[in-house]
Order: C-alpha cells, then sequence, then structure tokens
C-alpha cells in the first residue's frame, strides 16, 4: 500500500507542479494601482520612455483597444504597411509634427479617427496627468520614431488637466476653464463635443444634445453628468460605458449646476 | 445617543486602523489562502449533499438499496468536514476582521442581518445533517425513510440559501449597484438593494452547478483511493462502482457548466465593460490559456477513464474502434480552445508574433472558433457517455434501428448547427455573434437531452450481453480520477483568482479602494503557486477527513451478488 500510496502523492504533486510551471512560464503581468508621476526637469529621454510604456500598459489603458487589431490601430507594430507609430506619426496630418499629432489624438481623439476604426477612444487628457500624457507620447515616437519630448513640454500644457493623481476621478478639484460658469466654455473644456452633437455642432457618436430637455429633465441631466452609468439613451446601448466618470470631480458645483440649466433648456 | 457620543463613536470609528499585518506570509497571503481553503470545504460539503439526496431516492424509489448504502457514505464524509469548514470560516473571519478592519466594517455595517442569518442557517444545517446521518438505519423504512430523505432535501435547502448569502457578500464587492459611490454613507444602503447586485444570482446559479461538479470529483478520488486500497474483489467492485458514479456526476454537471460561465461573464460586461476587458482582454487574458489547458485536461481525463471503463463491459468492443476519432475531435477542440486572442503583449512579443495576432492562428482565437470548439466538445463527450452506456446491451425494441438512426441525425444536425454559427460568426458583427452562441448552445443540449429520451425508450427491455465486470479496472483508470480531482480543484482555485482579481485595486468596486501595500493584483505566476498551495492543503485535510471516515466506520460495499441487482450503470 505504501507504494500505491507515494503514486498517488506523485501524481497529486506532479499535476499541481505542471500547473504551475506553466502558470509561470506565460508572461507576468501585474495589475498595478494608479501611482502619482513626477518627472523633474532633468528627466531623462530613457526615464520619459520608460514611464510612458508604464503608462500605456497600466493606467492609460491604451492596451484594452490598440494591438488587438480589431477595436484600433496597432501601435507598436506594423499598421497596414506603415510601420509602427512612431514611424507613421510625423506624416499622419500634413503640417503637424508627430508630437503634435499625437498631443492633439490624446486630447481630441475624434478628430484624427483612423479608417475603418469606431471613434470610441476617450479624451486622455481628461483622464491623465500631463506628466503621464506626455510621456505615452514620448514613449509612441520611440516605436520606430524619434523621441523629442523633453521636460519643457509638460508644464506648458494642459493647465487644465487633472493633476497628477492618475485615472478617472481621481484628481478632484481642478475645474474646467478657470471655474467659471459659461456653460458654452465648459463644454468646450469638457471636450463634450468629441463625442455629442450640440446645436449643430460636434459628433455623433454619442447621442444628439441639441434637444436633450425634451427627454430629460434638470436632475436626470445631473444624475448622467455625474454617473453615467445611471441610464443608457435607447439605441447607445454598445457605448455604454464610453463617457467618463470623472466630469462630477472636475467642476466646481457652480459649474455643474450651470452646464446642468443650460443643457436642460435645449427642449 | 447625543449628538458628543455620536461625534465621539465617529472619531474612534476613523481612527480604525486600515490594515493589519500577519507574519512571514503577510495579510494578503493568509486572507487568500483561509478564504480558498474555507471556499474548496464549502463546495464539498455543499456538492455532495445534493448528490447523497439523489442517490438515496434512486435507492428509495428504484429499490436498489445498493444506492442508499451509497448515499449513506457519502454523508459520513461530510461530518468532519462540516468542521473542518466552520474551522477555516471562522479563521478567516478573524483574518478579515484584524488584517482588513476598515473594509470589514463597511462590510458587517451593509450586510450584518445576512451575518447573523448566515449563522443561524449554518447551525441549523449543522444539526439537520446530523440528524441525516445519525438518523439512516433508524428511520429506514416506509413513511420514516420518506421522511429521512426529506431531511436530506432541507440539508440542501439551508445548504444553498446559505452560500447564496455569501455570494451576495463577494459579488457585492465586485459589482455593487450603480448608485452607490464612495461617499455612499453605507449605513443608508438598503439590505436587499445590496444583495440583488448584476452578478449575485450568475454566481448563484454557476456555483451550485460547480458544487456538483467539485464534489463528484473529490468523492471519485475518494472512491478510487478506496479501490486501490481494496483487499477483496467485492471491495474493488463497490469502490469501482462508486468512483464511476462520482465521475459521471462529475462530468455531466461540468457539462453545463461553461452555459453558467457565459451568463456570468455577459453580466460583468453589461455591468461594466472595463471590468468585462480587463477580465477578456486586459491583464488577465493570459489566465484563460491556463483555464483551456485545465479543461482541456478534464475533457480528456474524463473520456480516457470511460474508454478505459469500456474494457470491463462485455459488448463494448464494438465501440472501441471509434474512440480515436472522438480523442482527434477532443485534441483539435482543446487546440482550437486553448488559442490566445485578446491579451497584453509588449513591443517585443507583438513584434515577434509579427501582429496582434499569430500568422496563422488569430483565426482560431475568436470566439466564434472557441464556442464551437468547446460545443463539439461537449458532444463528443456525450457520445463517449452514449456508448458506454448502450456497449452490454442490444435494444430488442421493434423501431430500435430508426431511433438509432434518429439519434445519429440529431447529432449531425447538432454538430451542424454548431459549425454553421461557428462560421458564420466570422461574417457578422460582434453584437450579432454573441447572439450565436445560444443557437449552438441550444442545438447541444437540445440533442443531449432527446438522444437520452430516446436511449432511455429504446433500453426497455434490451438485451444483455454480459453484466458489468465492476472492479476489474486497471490502476490507470483510478490515477486518472485523482487527476481530475486535483484539476477541479486547481480550476476552482484559479476561477476564484480571475473572480476576484478582476476588482483589481479595489475592496469594493469603484466604491472603497485598498490602499494597503498588497493593492496590486499579483500575476498569474504567483497566483499559481498560492493555488497550488491552497490545493494542496485542501487535499491533504480531505485525506485526513478520509482516513478518519475509514477508522470511524467500516466501508459500505456490497457483498458478492447483492451488487449484480440492480443498476449496472447510472441511467440504467
Amino acid at each position: 500500500m505504501w507504494a500505491t500510496n507515494a503514486k498517488i502523492i506523485g501524481i497529486v504533486l506532479g499535476t499541481l507542479a505542471l500547473y504551475t510551471l506553466i502558470a509561470n512560464k506565460i508572461p507576468q503581468v501585474q495589475s498595478e494601482v494608479p501611482q502619482a508621476l513626477t518627472l523633474g526637469a532633468n528627466v531623462t529621454p530613457e526615464q520619459l520612455v520608460a514611464a510612458g510604456e508604464k503608462v500605456y500598459t497600466g493606467i492609460g489603458g491604451c492596451t484594452t483597444c490598440h494591438g488587438l487589431g480589431e477595436r484600433a490601430p496597432n501601435l507598436l507594430t506594423d499598421e497596414k504597411g506603415q510601420g509602427p507609430i512612431g514611424a507613421r506619426c510625423g506624416k499622419r496630418e500634413p503640417g503637424k509634427t508627430c508630437k503634435q499629432y499625437l498631443y492633439e489624438s490624446l486630447d481630441n481623439p475624434t478628430a484624427y479617427v483612423v479608417s475603418g476604426y469606431q471613434p470610441i477612444m476617450p479624451v486622455m487628457t481628461r483622464q491623465l496627468s500631463p506628466a503621464q500624457v506626455w510621456s505615452v507620447i514620448a514613449f509612441l515616437e520611440s516605436q520606430g520614431g524619434t523621441m523629442d519630448v523633453s521636460a519643457s513640454d509638460i508644464p506648458a500644457t494642459s493647465p487644465t488637466s487633472p493633476t497628477s493623481t492618475a485615472g478617472a476621478g481621481g484628481a478632484g478639484g481642478a475645474a474646467f476653464a478657470g471655474g467659471g460658469t459659461d456653460p458654452k466654455a465648459i463644454i468646450q473644456a469638457a471636450g463634450c463635443l468629441a463625442c455629442h452633437k450640440l446645436d449643430g455642432q460636434g459628433q455623433v457618436i454619442a447621442p444628439d444634445l441639441t434637444h436633450v430637455g425634451s427627454r430629460r429633465d434638470a436632475e436626470s441631466i445631473r444624475k448622467k453628468i455625474l454617473d453615467p452609468a445611471s441610464s443608457v439613451t435607447k439605441g447607445y446601448e454598445k457605448l455604454a460605458g464610453i463617457m467618463p466618470k470623472s466630469f462630477g470631480t472636475m467642476m466646481n458645483a457652480a459649474q455643474l449646476e450651470a452646464l446642468v440649466q443650460y443643457l436642460a433648456a435645449h427642449k | 445617543m447625543t449628538d458628543s457620543a455620536l461625534l465621539l463613536v465617529q472619531a474612534a470609528a476613523d481612527s480604525t486602523r486600515a490594515y493589519g499585518e500577519f507574519p512571514v506570509i503577510g495579510a494578503r497571503a493568509f486572507v487568500w489562502i483561509t478564504a480558498e481553503v474555507h471556499l474548496m470545504f464549502a463546495a464539498f460539503v455543499l456538492g455532495v449533499p445534493m448528490f447523497a439526496v439523489v442517490t438515496e431516492a434512486i435507492g428509495i424509489f428504484g429499490g436498489d438499496e445498493r444506492y442508499d448504502r451509497l448515499s449513506k457514505e457519502f454523508t459520513r464524509l461530510l461530518l468532519v468536514a462540516y468542521s473542518a469548514t466552520a474551522i477555516w470560516g471562522a479563521m478567516l473571519v478573524f483574518g478579515l476582521s484584524t488584517l482588513y478592519p476598515r473594509f470589514w466594517a463597511y462590510l458587517t455595517t451593509i450586510f450584518a442581518p445576512s451575518m447573523w442569518l448566515y449563522a443561524a442557517l449554518f447551525f441549523i444545517e449543522s444539526f439537520t445533517l446530523y440528524l441525516y446521518y445519525y438518523g439512516w438505519d433508524r428511520w429506514k423504512k416506509g413513511r420514516a425513510k420518506l421522511g429521512h430523505w426529506t431531511l436530506g432535501i432541507l440539508l440542501n435547502v439551508w445548504g444553498t440559501i446559505v452560500m447564496f448569502i455569501a455570494n451576495s457578500w463577494l459579488t457585492y464587492m465586485m459589482s455593487p449597484p450603480r448608485d452607490i459611490t464612495p461617499t455612499t454613507d453605507p449605513t443608508t444602503i438598503k439590505l436587499w438593494h445590496a444583495i440583488a447586485n448584476a452578478t449575485w444570482m450568475p454566481i448563484n446559479v454557476h456555483r451550485v452547478i460547480a458544487n456538483v461538479v467539485f464534489g463528484g470529483a473529490i468523492v471519485g478520488a475518494y472512491a478510487s483511493y478506496r479501490f486501490l486500497a481494496a483487499r477483496t474483489d467485492e471491495e474493488r467492485a463497490h469502490y469501482d462502482w462508486m468512483g464511476y458514479v462520482g465521475n459521471f456526476i462529475a462530468m455531466s454537471a461540468l457539462i453545463v457548466l461553461p452555459f453558467a460561465g457565459y451568463w456570468l461573464g455577459r453580466e460583468i460586461y453589461q455591468y461594466d465593460q472595463s471590468m468585462g476587458i480587463t477580465m477578456m482582454g486586459g491583464f488577465m487574458s493570459w489566465l484563460w490559456v491556463i483555464q483551456a489547458f485545465l479543461i482541456a485536461v478534464l475533457f480528456l481525463t474524463g473520456n480516457y477513464y470511460l474508454w478505459i471503463g469500456m474494457g470491463r463491459i462485455p459488448g463494448a468492443e464494438r465501440f472501441q474502434p471509434y474512440t480515436k476519432y472522438l480523442l482527434i475531435v477532443l485534441v483539435l477542440g482543446a487546440i482550437v480552445w486553448g488559442t490566445p486572442h485578446t491579451m497584453i503583449a509588449d513591443s517585443k512579443e507583438l513584434a515577434a508574433m509579427g501582429g496582434s495576432h499569430h500568422p496563422f492562428l488569430g483565426a482560431l482565437g475568436v470566439m466564434s472558433a472557441k464556442n464551437t470548439a468547446v460545443n463539439l466538445m461537449i458532444l463528443t463527450t456525450f457520445l463517449s457517455f452514449l456508448m458506454y452506456r448502450r456497449a452490454n446491451t442490444r435494444p430488442v425494441v421493434p423501431w430500435a434501428r430508426t431511433g438509432t438512426i434518429i439519434q445519429g441525425a440529431m447529432f449531425a444536425v447538432a454538430a451542424g448547427v454548431v459549425l454553421f454559427y461557428g462560421i458564420r460568426g466570422y461574417f457578422v458583427e460582434a453584437i450579432v455573434r454573441i447572439g450565436f452562441s445560444v443557437y449552438q448552445v441550444l442545438a447541444v443540449l437540445s440533442c443531449i437531452v432527446f438522444v437520452t429520451v430516446i436511449d432511455v425508450l429504446m433500453a426497455r427491455g434490451a438485451q444483455s450481453l454480459g453484466a458489468i465486470r465492476w472492479g476489474k479496472m486497471p490502476p490507470r483508470s483510478q490515477y486518472a480520477l485523482f487527476i481530475l480531482a486535483v484539476t477541479f480543484t486547481w480550476l476552482m482555485g484559479l476561477m476564484g483568482f480571475a473572480r476576484s482579481g478582476i476588482r483589481q485595486y479595489w475592496h469594493v468596486w469603484q466604491v472603497m479602494q485598498d490602499t494597503s501595500k498588497y493593492a496590486a493584483t499579483p500575476a498569474l505566476g504567483y497566483a499559481s503557486k498560492m493555488i497550488s498551495l491552497c490545493v494542496l492543503i485542501f487535499l491533504s485535510l480531505v485525506a485526513f477527513v478520509f482516513w478518519l471516515g475509514g477508522l470511524a466506520e467500516k466501508s459500505t460495499f456490497v457483498a458478492s451478488g447483492e451488487g449484480e441487482k440492480g443498476a449496472r450503470h447510472v441511467g440504467h
């Protein structure tokens, strides 16, 4: 019986060892907690690229869509014979450098939707801090191109973007449009028109807001801004989850009320 | 209470430390191990009563006492396992309250009444078990026996409610109702609102089925150990039969488990798309490759056990030549199911692969191919079982030939539907493609149900080609049952990691953040070591429990002659 027991123990341990070994042989990806990114004035190109790669594969969530070949263009590998993003970004828009193109793509993604893909990318300058945005640009430029981002780029841009804490809703405190209550300025600064249409302007990805007041009252609009998942307009179920949840923490109470009343008046 | 007193209480609560530390292994590892081992025991003590009560019913209504004795033997295994479940549960609660006090305080604030009910039901459940087991020989005949069987049903009812309650806590952590935010005062959250969250019922259904699978696999391992240790042919025959029953139950329930899994996955996507993407296409994407490997092991080992078992059935030689074709389908299906699709890869890996998908295998990594593969594997396993079931009989009903042709046609139609929608899925949008899986599943389930009905009718008065030679199994068949038990247990640990890990650095998804030093969700390599450790602890303790069971009472194997009467296989 001892021989049988030894065989059983051997089979059990061998099976466990096999599964553990296989699980350790595959690429190891750990889900990190979002960290504040601070880049000093003496940041080196290597540090920028390394930081950018971490944001790209981590908190930025870029790999959720890019690189899968279905939801968004490949950035790190060839895309339709044009090479990786660093090799093609400078030729994408006439008159724009690679750096400009990439920044605008992150700041206003619907402006440059690549043919064959849906305009589903969120405004990344609202999701990430300037340091994170510029480190991602540095990383993307380094993919087959020349990296020319420096520390001087970082404080000079996006003064209204969320600060160091990463992630949706993580910043708090920073208000759109300098804290002013002009609803049009808030809409412009928040990038609402990147998805919504209002008074003939903007995109048609998300519901048209021109007559939003006729289908939602002020309370419903307020709730929708603060918690986009609270209700989804019929016909837009596939885009549920795209609208950032962070607007409530990115404007002050007066701004929110001004925006809500403005939209509710659009009967 | 005065305002000042309230303020003092609030201040005390605010000053509560958020996290504690556990020596050597750390707080997370301690809670991980206690939760996982507790869950494994809980699954065992919930799964085994389900088929104990079914086998008792077969014994009562079928007049075969062997099933009754088998049921009692199952139940005997539960007694010590209940204590182990409670001990590990207590360790988990102490771990949570001392190592994660703020989170635990939050959870108890919302769920306190359900926790009291949980404790009360566990108490009632335990005493129902004692009555059920110790009353077995006293309430043996007539109405008393039916009353005894009712106790078994009640045991399942209490156990299921207990599980549903515990599921509400963990599903709340995954999918708290959307109106609950980080600033929501937990005292204002209605209990039922928190319980009836988006993933509660899918998890309930998934776990009920999974517990049956798990219980069957562990009982199968127990029987295989007793088979290998048996000193007489009679004993060996009994435990061979018991192992077959355990494996049959595990594999039957396994067939429907993926459908419950799809439902759960769909609910996760509907609740929060980003959580779904994290699960399937984010940092957990590689986990599904491992899962596919484990499922492949289960299907192959389960079928292997059936095919070896045909060696002890007179008349099975007719079917044995076909097993190699079944093996080919299973292996091809496993390869397709294991083909990676959406996963995180770094720039070097993508470059080495030549793109985001492997140039040859990319087309097999999509859900159309995977759904087709798994449905064909299920059909193949069902065909294996059908061959096993018919091996020693020759139908004598006048319509036997027609019936067999109809059965064959049903298999062909089901496989055709699965293949048609699998191929069509490549040419339609994702939202349409997802709907196709429902047609595939319905085709397979319909085939299983109708073919079984025809088979049962066709078996009436069937000519026997000889009794199954229970006990005449090579030892390697019994080792296969051990591999099944280890794999089921490991798979349970892996899926537990997937379910819990998709919350990432949140105790309660987007409501309460984990700010401890263990907030990062570890990679699969680390998780696999933890899972293996938990499986090892669990199996070692289960072996001890079984040994104790053997000490307490002699086994219930049936003496020669008695066992031949009645069920040659389950389902006959």
